[in-house]
Parts: C-alpha cells; structure tokens; sequence
C-alpha cells in the first residue's frame, strides 16, 4: 500500500539534490553563480504537496517562486537552466495537462533538462492511477509516455532516493522527467 | 489616445536597443527575432521560438539567474496576451535587472496580421502598472525613444516600455532560419556560464 511522505523527507532530499546539482556545475563551469540559496521551487500550487509548500516557506535555503500558470513555470525553470540556476517544479497533474505545449517546445525541443515533481490529487490509495475513477489521475502517466518523459512514482518514504535520480536523469538526458507524488504528503 | 504621430519602425527600435545594451542579454521573439539577428548574429541572445508567450518567463528566469546583468525581453502583444498572468509573475518575483518592451503594433503580424483581442486599445502599460512593474511608459516616437532608453535601461526593475510600431518587414515565417533553440540555448549558458575545458 502506498504511504504520505513527510515534508520535512522532500525538502532534506531537495536541498540534497540542489547541493549536488551546485557542485556538479561547479567542477564544469568557470562562472557558476553565486547565490545565497540553493535552489528555486517553481510552484503553482499543488494542493497534493500543500504541507511541503508550507513547510518552504519557512526555509531560507529554498526560494520558491509562485507562477501564475505553469506554462510560465517551466520557461522560468529554463531562464534559471541558462543562467546556471537549479530548480525543480511542483505542480500537480492538471497542471502538467495545462503546460503541455510549453512542456514540448521548451524542455523537450529545447533539449533543457526540467524535474518535475507532480501530485497526483485525488488517487485512490488502492488503485494504480491508470485504474482511478478520475479522469485528472488517469492520463498521468500516459501522457507522460506519449511525450516519452521518464518518471517514477514516490509510493512512500522510501522512494525519495528518485528524487535525486530523476533529477539527474533530467541533467543526463537533457530533457523533462518526472517524480508523481501519489499520495498527499504530511 | 496615440498621439497624432507615426508608428515607430520595429527596426530602428532594434537598432538603437543594440547600440545602447551593452551586456544585456535579450530575448526577442516573434517579429522581432528575424532582425534582431542580423543586427545581433553572435551575441548574449535566446530567442522564444516554438513556445507562443514565453518571452517575459524565459527572460524572467535569466534575470533571476543572473542578478548582474540586465535582460531585456523583445515581446509581441498577441504573446503577452497569450501568457498575460506573467506580468503578475515578474512583477511578484520583481527583477530589478529586468526590462520588459512591449512591441505593440495590434496584430498577430507572424500568423498572417489577424487583429489581437482588442486591437490597439489594449492597454498594457495600466496592465503591467497594475500587476506592479516598477516603471511602466507607452512610447510613440523615435526620437522619444532614443532619448529615453539610457535612462530606462538603467532604472531598477521590473521596467514595462510599451512601444507603438508599425509592421516590421521580415516575421519569421517569411525570414525562416535561425539558429535552433536548442543550439542557442547551449551557446547561451556556455557564453554566461564558461565551461571549463576538459582535459
Ligand atoms: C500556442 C500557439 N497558438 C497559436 C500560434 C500561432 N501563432 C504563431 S505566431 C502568432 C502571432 C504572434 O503575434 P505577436 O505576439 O503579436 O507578434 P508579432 O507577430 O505581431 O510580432 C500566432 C498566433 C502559436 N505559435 N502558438
Ligand atoms: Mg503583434
């Protein structure tokens, strides 16, 4: 049965994620930029990670920007790759169905690696999504496949370690993947 | 109302952008593109191609990214219709190294000159005022325009300059070519970022 993730889990594992991601541009490039933070959430809100948003913004280390759409979050999210920024968008799935020409001709034809972090609001706990009586469940994760972006599913606790993986499969394959946060976190 | 004067040509606009921006980096898209870079072939430039709207986002994250440099976006009024929440979005995140020209000549010139929702009474300088730009001014003339523009390009942002023109001569359906995106991304990030070489 999948589980709540805590929100204190995700944001270790992000600020993780964007210490490496740092580093890993440090030792390739001359000009890194210098910041304060981080790294950037680009958010319109996901009612599924609310206690993770919630718990953001407490944190210094994090900046989290709110966007009016998500078409708007993932071409910031490619402004911040250009300019050597990490980032990640939390957004839920509606949202992914709401950006899909931008998901295409930014990130995909634009070769720019993007993460995603995706909520998957309103999936039974005993259903696999591609079986949900909702409609905003169900085409997920084959939309994700028709546009061929690689994504997991974070079932539980446990499975944080894809945070890191997606993220740097992102980096690997210049390209969208995704994480599907399927069940609120906690 | 446009005073009685005639609208400015996108090109010239261009031309004295590029003479005063020293290391800014720009952002054209749609009509603007095609003579940006013939003026500007080889320089601190990504043009928003393929993704309608998306200028002031991907300008919004470059200026974000880099707070020393200036980032000037060259937006087309049917586009900012199209993603028009973003002035809300630049606003919030305010840039103060952002300058955001409107190139506003009523048309979706690029598709074939359809008229935009609205035509020329849009009102984008209330628009961006209120969605809180810093600094939000229409522009009508040319001389105004090259008089103004060092004061603009030096002001703390999010700058709004919403510029009167006429129809430019090339879209980039008549001009085609360019630089891919993907290319100009890279070349972009490896110019900001300087990869080292590799041993
Ligand atoms: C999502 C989407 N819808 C429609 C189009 C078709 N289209 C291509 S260019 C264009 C007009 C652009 O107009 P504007 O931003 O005013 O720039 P101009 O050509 O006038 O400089 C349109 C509608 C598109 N590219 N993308
Ligand atoms: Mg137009």
């Amino acid at each position: 049965m999948p589980e709540s993730i805590p929100a204190t889990l995700i944001i270790d594992t992000l600020k993780d994620t964007f210490r490496e991601a740092r580093a890993a541009l440090a030792a390739e490039v001359a000009e890194p930029p210098k910041h304060g933070h981080l790294g950037w959430i680009l958010s319109v809100p996901d009612t599924h990670q609310k206690t993770v948003l919630a718990a953001l913004d407490k944190e210094e280390q994090i900046r989290v920007l709110t966007c009016a759409t998500e078409d708007e979050a993932t071409t910031i999210a490619a402004g911040l790759h250009i300019g050597g920024e990490p980032c990640v968008l939390m957004i839920q799935h509606a949202g992914l169905y709401a950006s899909v020409n931008t998901l295409r001709g930014v990130a995909m034809d634009g070769q720019i690696p993007l993460f995603y972090m995706i909520g998957l609001l309103s999936r039974e706990k005993d259903k696999q999504p591609r079986e949900s009586r909702h409609s905003m469940v169900r085409y997920c994760e084959p939309l994700l496949d028709t546009f061929g972006v690689p994504h997991a599913r974070l079932e539980g606790p446990d499975d944080v370690h894809l945070i890191p993986e997606y993220y740097r499969l992102s980096l690997a394959r210049k390209g969208p993947a995704a994480v599907l946060v399927g069940l609120e976190t906690i | 109302m446009a005073p009685d004067v005639k609208p400015m040509k996108p090109e010239e606009i261009l031309q004295i952008i590029h003479a005063q921006r020293g290391s800014a980096i720009c952002v054209p898209t749609m009509t603007t593109s095609p003579h940006w870079r013939t003026i500007a072939p080889d320089d601190l430039s990504v043009t928003c191609v393929g993704f309608m709207g998306g200028a002031s986002s991907l300008g919004l994250g470059l200026a974000l990214a880099q707070p020393d440099r200036r980032v000037l976006v060259l937006d087309g009024d049917g586009s900012l219709l199209m993603q028009l929440g973003s002035l809300a979005t630049v606003a919030g995140a305010a840039p103060r190294n952002l300058v955001h020209f409107l190139f506003k000549n009523g048309v979706y010139h690029t598709s074939g000159a359809q008229g935009i929702p609205g035509g020329l009474t849009v009102d984008f300088v209330a628009m961006a005022k209120g969605a809180g730009y810093r600094t939000a001014r229409s522009i009508h003339d040319i001389e105004d325009f090259k008089h103004r523009l060092p004061e603009l390009l030096k002001a703390e942002g999010p700058v709004f300059v919403e510029l009167h023109t006429g129809l430019s001569e090339q879209t980039p359906m008549t001009a085609g070519g360019g630089v891919p995106f993907p290319r100009q991304v890279t070349d972009l990030r490896a110019k900001l970022l300087r990869p080292r070489a590799r041993a």
